[in-house]
């Protein structure tokens, strides 16, 4: 399965991937807000969020999670969007947005990027990991 | 227009207003945007002479023509002003995530005029722009500012897409160097900070939902994703270069620059710091740093989150970066790091820029030593080393108390009162970096000539041919116009002059984000033409070739340790070619033929126009 591993503890925040991302998906006008990934700033951790699919129905029983002794609202790192997180939704609108592991064959643009190694793609069917830090001069 | 919304911000603070204008393509595509846009604003706006304190002064915030885009490096953003501290033309540049969200909001300038009387805040949200009262937020560090406007908000998803500007005590109470702080990054430089205290603007914040057009969106990511794979990606020099960034953030500068004997310490006096000869950087990152951040848009992740647990010294944030750890370290003689932290936080906090700050103190501390500054005007003993002594005037002087009053008007202002303004280590009152230009010819010429004062951020420089003067006028003038290039698109000096990147390769991305042909001299033409804006607002102001010069110890005094022993800059060696090669007389004043060759026949017109008012 192809899919998209995050490593959020080398994450510096600086949101290439969400300019990157909205470079792909839109023609000629870059609008982050529009973006697929999200990175989230939590005391001193930055976790990038993937849009899952969208669901109508919002939790009821939210937790908090810990994460290298910080808690973080398990809100913020649910891919899914749905009311009660309005973040992957397209400001012009209200249509959800997901990420589509763009590209074909798959090769996301936020993981071109990312010099950090905080998202790498792997796809099963290809044996090496697809990411800036391992890929190929 | 492409990269650019055409749409202004007009905030007046005496009226309580806010209105929108229309900026026309010429003027953006003339300017290129950023800081060639808010230098073409002030310019055409204000009358050179005015104060800077008063409410004729402007503050006009404009993101880099590239931010938003993920372009590496792309950023930084700037405040365009006249400069409580230097008298002249200023464009402090930071970066963090405010330039891209001012993009996203919409806004290619925001002007900021006229006085509020009572404190103020500023939220922009698109088109929703509002001025709150700030009451509550006057006083309060620039840290506690920005959480309280984030509490104020109450959605946290929306506080989290927010970004906010703040000035702290320092701004508040008109520090000459007092700087406006975002997340830990600074608007540092020229006292921009005073400025906004002046008008009552306690903070902006921002954020924005709207999307900025292309020229080509498909022929952009195919540029973006030949430059990773050419530069970026491991094997490549780029990937070395970035991962000693990665690791150790604008502290590599110093092994380098002890190296080369261009380290200033104690007050400029020396080149080479033995003192630290055995720095160890792992050492420092494994004991202070917790965390890296970064610029929107940038892999290198300098900005260091640091903590610092010593008894006495306690503190957390961000930084110091280079400039700074030089300054409380070096320049003033110190070598304890927790004081230098310490002195970094409370700067930081407090809205005060670092370099201008502990230059001031060093110079306190050689007139100290030379019997000029007796030890009653300060309270206690002022040597070089006295790290508590440094601290608390870092203290006194963003609240303007005993010794810290005289500091608070700048270190030039400080050394003149008692008789020895030689001795303060700056260009046009502003202070110099971290880089000795007894170690860099061509560094020396640049500080000498920065429009702004001395300045680090405004110029390429050639550390090869350093102790050279011969070239050194031509490489100095293309840097500064390439540079005014990269402010005005909002692109990081420090990633673009890096193997991370070739600048011949910016035509092709301006012609794919932007849409406009030129060639590498064509974008650096129009860096020469904001560059010679500036020169004119500044002779305007009253500024002449006299101002472009260093302190006398730079040419009078051979450095006598370190690779540079024995150096002085020769700026007689190179200012004249400079005049020349710029097309200005002996006298530093544009000729009508470069005026008409840059096509500012206008601005020149105009400046005329004001002198027959007078």
């Amino acid at each position: 399965m192809a899919k998209i591993i995050v490593d959020h503890k080398k994450c510096i925040g600086c949101r290439t991937c969400e300019a990157a991302c909205a470079l792909k998906h839109a023609e000629n006008v870059i609008n982050a807000k529009k973006s697929r990934i999200k990175i989230f700033e939590v005391g001193p951790l930055f976790l990038p969020v993937f849009a899952g699919p969208y669901t109508e129905a919002s939790c009821s029983n939210r937790r908090t999670m810990k994460f290298e002794g910080v808690e973080v609202d398990e809100c913020i790192i649910c891919p899914a969007s749905c009311p009660a997180k309005p973040v992957f939704k397209d400001p012009d609108g209200d249509i959800a947005l997901k990420c589509d592991l763009c590209g074909e064959p798959p090769s996301p643009e936020c993981c071109k990027v990312c010099l950090c190694g905080a998202l790498t793609f792997v796809d099963d069917k290809k044996p090496e990991a697809q990411t800036a830090k391992t890929a190929k001069k | 227009m492409n990269c650019s919304t055409g749409q202004l911000l007009r905030v007046n603070l005496t009226e309580g207003t806010i209105n929108t204008e229309s900026i026309s393509s010429t003027i953006i595509d003339k300017y290129m945007g950023g800081r060639g846009l808010g230098t073409k604003i002030l310019f055409d706006e204000i009358n050179p002479r005015i104060d800077p304190l008063g409410p004729e002064n402007k503050l006009i915030f404009v993101p880099g023509r590239f931010n938003g885009t993920p372009l590496i490096g792309a950023g930084r953003y700037m405040v365009v002003t006249k400069s409580p501290l230097t008298g002249t033309i200023a464009c402090p540049n930071c970066g963090g995530h405010c330039g891209p969200e001012i993009k996203f909001a919409g806004w290619d300038a925001i002007v900021i005029e006229g006085q509020s009387p009572k404190p103020v805040y500023l939220t922009i949200d698109n088109d929703n722009v509002a001025l709150k009262s700030a009451e509550s937020l006057w006083g309060k560090g620039t840290g506690d500012t920005e959480k309280m406007i984030r509490e104020e908000i109450g959605d946290s998803w929306l506080g989290r897409e927010t970004q906010i500007m703040a000035i702290g005590p320092g701004g508040e109470n008109l520090i000459k160097m007092a700087s406006i702080m975002h997340d830990y990054h600074a608007l540092g430089r020229n006292g921009a900070g005073a400025v906004m205290g002046s008008k009552r603007l306690k903070a902006i914040s921002v954020r924005g939902t709207r999307g900025i057009n292309i020229a080509d969106s498909a022929l952009l990511q195919k540029l973006i994703d030949e430059q990773y794979k050419k530069y970026l990606y491991p094997g490549n020099p780029g990937n070395e270069y970035w991962k000693i960034r990665h690791a150790f953030g604008t502290w590599r500068n110093l092994p380098n620059a002890q190296s080369l004997g261009e380290m200033p310490n104690f007050n400029y006096n020396e080149g080479y710091f033995p003192e630290w000869a055995d720095f160890s950087l792992q050492k420092v990152a494994e004991e202070y740093f917790t965390g890296k951040s970064t610029c929107y848009g940038c892999p290198y992740g300098t900005h260091k989150r640091s903590k610092v647990t010593t008894p006495g010294y306690e503190g957390c944030g961000a930084g110091p970066e280079y400039e700074t750890l030089g300054v409380f370290g070096p320049v003033c003689g110190v070598t304890f790091l927790p004081a230098v932290f310490k002195a970094n936080y409370i700067c930081n906090e407090m809205g005060i820029d670092t370099i201008d700050m502990g230059v001031s103190i060093a110079c306190a501390m050689e007139l100290f030593e030379s019997g000029y500054l007796p030890e009653s005007e300060v309270g206690h003993k002022l040597n070089f080393g006295n790290y508590d002594a440094m601290i608390d005037l870092v203290k006194k002087t963003a609240v303007r108390e005993g010794f810290g009053a005289l500091l608070a008007e700048g270190g030039y202002r400080m050394a003149e009162h008692f008789g020895h303004p030689e001795l303060f280590m700056g260009v046009k009152k502003q202070a110099m970096s971290m880089h000795h230009p007894q170690g860099c010819q061509n560094f020396g010429l640049a500080y000498a000539t920065c429009n702004g004062g001395a300045n680090h951020t405004k110029h390429v420089v050639n550390f090869t041919n350093r102790f050279e003067t011969k070239g050194a006028a031509e490489f100095i003038k293309d840097g500064q116009d390439f540079n005014t290039i990269h402010d005005s698109l909002g692109l990081c000096i420090s990633v673009w002059n890096s193997p991370a990147v070739n600048k011949l390769d910016l035509p092709s991305f301006i012609e794919a984000a932007v849409g406009m042909k030129m060639d590498f001299k064509g974008l650096c033409f129009i860096g020469e033409r904001i560059w010679n804006l500036e020169k004119l607002f500044n002779l305007r102001a009253g500024f002449t070739a006299k101002d472009d010069t260093l302190p006398r110890k730079m040419f009078e005094h051979p450095l006598t340790r370190g690779a540079s022993k024995g150096q002085v800059v020769k700026l007689n060696e190179m200012l004249p070619e400079y005049y020349e090669i710029r097309g200005w007389n002996k006298d530093g004043i544009p000729t009508p033929e470069k005026i008409a060759e840059l096509g500012l026949e206008a601005e020149v017109a105009a400046l005329s126009g004001l002198a027959k008012g007078e």
